[in-house]
């Protein structure tokens, strides 16, 4: 682990040079944004690419802006400002949150938005909240723009709907409707520089200042090859008033929604169990929110 | 091939010629001779290699120095003025916050640059500051407790 | 209270400024001028015959100057205890552990180096793998020493009183197992080292040691040179905590290889290989039975105890002698028996890290003290206090308490803690625990038999007379040794803190046996004092004769010379002094007469003034075999309480306040004391909770890294009060004995039993993850349901 294998490194100007590098050096080119997860692997000799594309110095991929009542965030946005920046602090609360626990400070100023969505890591802490939030990531190729639900962006670990020659420039997410909150909470050993042993991000959308539940989402972390919808615990909240006892249930049922696997972070009976334990926590999270607003 | 970079350490230009795949952290040791910043694991655990790079504090064994083309960098060796301490090195000596020293300079680039933004942290700002920053040694208590002194003479 | 100058104080360290601004030098900043670079190739299976190694690849690499294998290295043991010399340089006929060296290159650069080692071909024969040690002693398992075929490597069997006896008497006996992970140092700075020779002067080592004594007769040993023609350095050190207190084979591969080639070699471990290497805190096996009286008077210990030693001994020896010997304080215990058992298995080799084999021992004893204590209804706190020793008392197994200040700890803790308002009265979740210990200042004999000083000091007076010179071989590894002897040395002298200089770390100044079982402030300390009172006598034997003036009516204090009598003229040797320093500006004044105008004269009558310490310890100990471990000159103690959070759902353990009172005999610098006190309690949190080193199904490490082997980060650190206690030790130089090691002793035991507390769960094992607490609840919970 001591040095880093050699390769080329281009740094293009703009998304179309990016793309059209990608498609020249074909599978051997790895975009590399933040590189705390990528020179990571570089070094334990999980990867090698021949060629590195630095997107860095591209402008355009790096700003929040409000978006139609909504916010589109540039991919190579930092982590760190998704902690600092008020406009995600108070619309975005779940995607602050789940950022501030992401590694530590320092992987923060490096670590980009786009870099945790795309490396497709099961345990990752910003695509559980983005997915609750209804996100969708652009992808720009050479020949076209189009966007993809991060619902349907995740194929397993490593894996993504990303195609040969894309580049992944910004992260949409519409606006909330009224009365939604959203809360994630990450299971950790020490309360830094960690992977989750199970995160869950749920959201909560009411019918109105006090009444039921119309739209549930709960996504499960660490607990399979994907982030995953628990989807008979969102169904049992539907229509139903919210309670401490409905969101019990909802985890119990959450509980066995998943397959985790034991590694060397926990065993798969205590996922299990935690993300019933943590389904329960965030929905009142979630709760409080919607219900402040 | 090499790559020819500036990189400007402690508001000075250094233009250097660099293969890709040599991190900021060596190039600053090796071909700079700025040997303050410390490197622990090399891969982003420890904090001991923490420089800041346009304002922020980074593990910089985990960015390329090509990367940092261009960049502002500031090491240890930048915060003082000439014999005067910056007001954090005086707290950490004075405060006890110092034992083996390895992740001193990290530590003390963290906390400083949190008190370019916030003047007055509260004691759990300190520590979230700082938790990217291993430490064997001291348990962290000094540190926190130099973090805030520090915070009390640059108010000064 | 004498009232002292320099010491007792908080005076910063000496070498704080050059750590805060970038200065400190470490090994790996380290370089000279044709410096070649060095990489090893190590084992990638557990245990393996190594049939053939083929370095011709690899020599003909551009750029490689030399590729070196136990054929160049020779075969010369060495390890830790002469009684188990089992490591050479490189493996000869065997590779023991995934990370036993087979061969070092030395090439003009890193990647050449690492490039030529992955170019060297090695044919294993790989052999059955044992990793556990309990299948390692069975009949048929796969022997890894020839030497000992059933792979108990060390076996220790003590008995004091008669404790089957002894258990017949008791009105409760209990029986508890209990079992903790293997730790790693986890020190910031990776290991890493610069050799260099010159055939008319030698070698010269610069490591990151804690031992350069140790390291020094090893290379002297293994490589064939005098030992005087052997030099080790320290540069600046971070941190060593016990695994860098001994050669390992970076060092001699370097030092080989700088022989062999004329140039000078520097070689690094990386994180990962700090990992394989080790050499730190063993996984230890604990079976305790204890007994006692229904007034709570402790009467008999039986401890079994089994250790993973890995594939060689280090310091393993001790280890397992300490499992059991230092149970024998603080509390009085007539009867006490011991069998310990360390066996070796296809793994990276365990030694001594902070607190050695008492670490484990102690939790798991303070923990079943707490349930007695429960059983009898009686208070933790009051339980201990009812059977703690005092000053001059004498353990069991021949340990003198020449001071104890448990008591006034314990005391300490039960005030600064809030115990009586706290204890029985917390929410469930939320739970307060107690635990104490303590530990040697220094052992009481050297690691290899000999009558050597254990640690010697020169103070030599620079000849103008302003500042006095250091030199101490004593190993400043970030635990502040410098800072301390300097002031002692100042205020044995009688000078100001600024007016020394302290040159450290290097076998060129003499013998230091090095930092580890909590040794320097004591013994080095010792050896300073009496240099710097030697320098100070010749200086007032000179004022003596010059001034006619009996030396007993002079003192030196804060850079002056004092006189009982009144107008004493000593104008005669001012106006020569500053006749010698025409130009100068700043001439002594004033009416005192000044330890520099002092010095100076007596450098005009003598020569260069030098005063030299050497320290060893007196009888010790009792005379069965293994007395020697565990005796001590001296020995520190902690009383700590834990107050500890767990939420009872997800079982998160986090432990809210820390409360500490330490009795480290006199305390030379209180910011060192109390920073040790807060370093030994960050470790011992570390392992109660996260810190695990894991191994796969083929002995490889499967959490080189510490992102996955975690020790506490700011956020899981907890503030701690510290409380100094100062017994005065009769044998520590002002009183002072040990503080690195005896305070982390409390810390797991305090945070198991207030973990207890808080949940009424007992926990065995560690690491107290959030998942064992949730399965011990549920189990808890069932048995509830049951009964």
């Amino acid at each position: 682990m001591h040095l880093l294998p050699k390769f080329d490194y281009y740094e293009p100007r703009d998304i179309g040079e990016a793309c059209k590098l990608l498609s020249q050096l074909k599978g051997s080119a790895r975009i590399i944004a933040g590189g705390t997860d990528l020179l990571v692997n570089m070094k334990k000799g999980l990867s090698a690419p021949g060629s590195l594309v630095g997107i860095g110095k591209i402008p355009g991929i790096s700003e929040i802006e409000p978006v139609n009542g909504g916010i589109s965030i540039g991919a190579h946005l930092i982590i760190q400002k998704l902690v600092e920046f008020d406009l995600i602090r108070k619309k975005l609360s779940i995607l602050s949150r789940a950022a501030s626990v992401l590694g530590s400070p320092l992987v923060r100023n490096r670590a980009t938005i786009g870099g945790n969505i795309v490396n497709a890591r099961p345990a990752a802490d910003l695509p559980p909240p983005l997915i609750a939030m209804g996100a969708r990531v652009r992808l720009k190729s050479r020949r076209q723009e189009r966007e993809v639900p991060l619902d349907r962006f995740f194929r397993g670990p490593g894996e993504t709907a990303i195609k040969p020659g894309e580049v992944l420039t910004h992260i949409v997410i519409d606006a909330l409707p009224p009365f939604t909150g959203g809360d994630y909470v990450k299971l950790m050993h020490r309360r830094s520089l960690e992977i989750a042993i199970v995160a869950v991000a749920s959201r909560i959308t009411l019918d109105g200042p006090d009444g039921v539940i119309r739209d549930a989402r709960i996504i499960l972390s660490s607990v399979a090859p994907k982030a995953t919808h628990a989807v008979r615990a969102e169904k049992a909240l539907i229509g139903e008033r919210p309670s401490e006892r409905l969101f019990e249930h909802a985890g119990q049922i959450a509980a066995t929604e998943c397959t985790p696997i034991d590694d060397v972070r926990g065993g798969a009976g205590y996922r299990c169990s935690m993300v019933g334990v943590l389904t329960k926590r965030t929905l009142s999270g979630a709760l409080r929110e919607a219900k402040g607003q | 091939m090499k790559k020819l970079i500036t990189l400007i350490v402690n508001k000075k230009a250094f233009e250097v010629a660099v293969e890709p795949n040599r991190t900021l952290a060596q190039v600053l040791r090796e071909d700079l001779g700025f040997l303050g910043t410390k490197v622990g694991c090399g891969i982003g655990d420890c904090g001991a290699c923490t420089v800041v790079v346009d304002g922020r504090p980074v593990n910089s064994c985990l960015v390329l120095a090509v990367q940092a083309n261009g960049s502002e960098i500031t090491t240890i060796e930048g915060i003082s003025e000439g014999a005067e301490l910056h007001p954090v090195q005086e707290a950490f000596v004075e405060y006890g916050a110092i034992q083996c020293g390895f992740c001193t300079s990290g530590m003390i680039l963290s906390a400083k640059t949190l008190l370019d933004r916030n003047s007055n942290p509260s004691e759990p700002e300190i520590r979230a500051a700082l938790s990217g920053n291993l430490c064997r040694c001291t348990g962290y208590q000094k540190i926190v407790e130099a973090v805030h002194a520090a915070a009390g003479m640059m108010k000064k | 209270m004498k009232e002292y100058s320099v010491i007792n104080t908080r005076v910063p360290r000496v070498d704080g400024r050059a750590k805060a601004t970038g200065k400190a030098r470490y090994a790996d900043d380290l370089s000279m001028p044709d410096m070649l670079y060095g990489a090893l190739l190590q084992s990638p299976v557990a245990h393996a015959r190594i049939r053939k190694i083929d370095t011709s690849k690899a020599k003909k690499l551009p750029g490689v100057k030399d590729v070196v294998t136990a054929q160049e290295a020779g075969a010369v043991k060495f390890g830790v205890s002469p009684a188990r010399y089992d490591e050479t340089i490189f493996c000869i006929d065997k590779a023991r552990y995934v990370g036993d060296e087979i061969a070092a290159v030395a090439a003009v650069d890193l990647e050449t180096a690492l490039e030529a080692a992955a170019l060297i071909e090695v044919e294993y024969e790989e052999l059955p793998v044992v990793l556990d040690p309990f299948e390692a002693i069975r009949e048929g398992a796969p022997v890894i020493h020839e030497d000992y075929p059933n792979n108990i490597g060390a076996e220790v069997h003590q008995e004091f009183g008669d404790v089957e006896e002894a258990l017949k008497t008791c009105d409760l006996v209990r029986t508890d197992k209990f079992v903790n992970k293997k730790q790693d140092g986890a020190f910031l700075e990776p290991q890493a080292c610069l050799a260099f020779y010159d055939p008319g002067r030698g070698l010269t080592l610069y490591s990151s040691t804690q031992a350069p004594h140790y390291v020094q007769r090893t290379l002297a040993m293994v490589l064939g040179l005098p030992i005087g023609k052997v030099r080790v350095a320290q540069p600046c050190v971070g941190g060593g905590f016990g695994p860098k207190a001994s050669a390992n084979t970076l060092e001699l591969a370097t030092s080989l290889m700088a022989i062999r080639t004329g140039r000078p070699v520097k070689m690094a471990f990386t994180r990962e290989q700090v990992f394989w290497h080790s050499r730190a805190r063993h996984q230890f096996f604990h079976e305790l039975t204890t007994g006692v009286k229904k007034d709570g008077t402790l009467v008999a210990l039986k401890n079994t105890c089994y250790l993973d030693g890995g594939a060689y001994s280090s310091f393993g020896i001790a280890t397992v002698y300490y499992a059991g010997s230092l149970l024998g304080a603080p509390y009085r215990l007539p009867n006490m028996k011991y069998d310990g058992y360390r066996v070796y298995t296809n793994k990276p080799a365990n030694g001594a890290q902070r607190g050695h084999g008492g670490v484990a021992a102690r939790a798991a004893w303070e923990q079943q003290l707490d349930i007695i204590a429960a059983d009898l209804g009686m208070d933790p706190i009051e339980f201990r206090l009812k059977n703690i020793m005092q000053r001059g008392d004498i353990t069991c197994n021949d340990f003198n308490m020449s001071s104890l200040g448990m008591k006034e700890c314990l005391e300490a803790v039960r005030r600064g803690s809030g115990w009586e308002k706290k204890r029985g009265k917390l929410p469930r979740g939320k739970g307060i625990g107690v635990a104490c210990g303590f530990f040697v200042s220094g052992a009481g004999f050297p690691i290899y038999r000999s009558e050597t000083f254990h640690s010697t000091a020169m103070i030599k007076l620079s000849e103008d007379g302003g500042t006095v010179n250091l030199y101490t071989p004593a190993a400043e590894i970030g635990q502040g040794s410098d800072t301390v002897l300097t002031q002692i040395a100042a205020e044995a002298l009688g000078v100001r803190y600024g007016d020394v200089k302290v040159s450290s770390g290097d076998t060129d100044f003499g013998v230091d046996l090095g930092a580890y079982s909590s040794r320097q402030t004591l013994m080095s300390g010792h050896a300073v004092k009496q240099a710097a009172e030697e320098a100070r006598h010749q200086v007032l034997e000179v004022l003596s004769e010059q001034l006619n003036i009996p030396v007993e009516e002079m003192d030196v204090k804060d850079g002056l010379v004092l006189f009982k009598r009144e107008g004493v003229d000593f104008s005669a040797l001012r106006t020569r002094y500053i006749k010698e320093h025409r130009g100068w500006t700043d001439p002594p004044s004033g009416k005192h007469f000044t330890f520099v105008e002092a010095a100076r004269a007596a450098y005009l009558a003598r020569g260069t003034i030098v005063g030299t310490g050497a320290y060893k310890p007196g009888e010790l100990g009792g005379k069965y075999k293994g007395a020697a471990v565990g005796t001590s000159p001296a020995y520190g103690c902690s009383a700590q309480v834990v107050e500890v959070t767990v939420d009872m759902e997800t079982g998160q353990v986090t432990v809210d306040k820390m409360t500490d009172a330490h009795d480290c005999g006199f305390a030379i610098n209180r910011t060192n004391v109390e920073g040790q006190m807060q370093g030994s309690l960050s470790m011992g949190l570390g392992e109660a909770l996260f810190e695990e080193v894991k191994f796969d199904g083929k002995g490889r490490v499967a959490n080189p890294t510490l992102g996955e082997y975690r020790i506490p980060t700011c956020l899981d650190m907890p503030n701690v009060e510290t409380i100094i206690i100062e017994s005065n030790e009769p044998n520590g130089p002002f009183g002072a004995k040990e503080v690195g090691e005896g305070a982390i002793m409390p810390t797991i035991p305090a945070i198991l039993n207030a973990v207890y507390d808080a949940t009424g769960v007992r926990i065995n094992e560690l690491p107290v993850t959030s998942e064992r607490v949730f399965d011990r609840l549920k189990e808890e919970k069932e048995r509830r349901k049951e009964v």
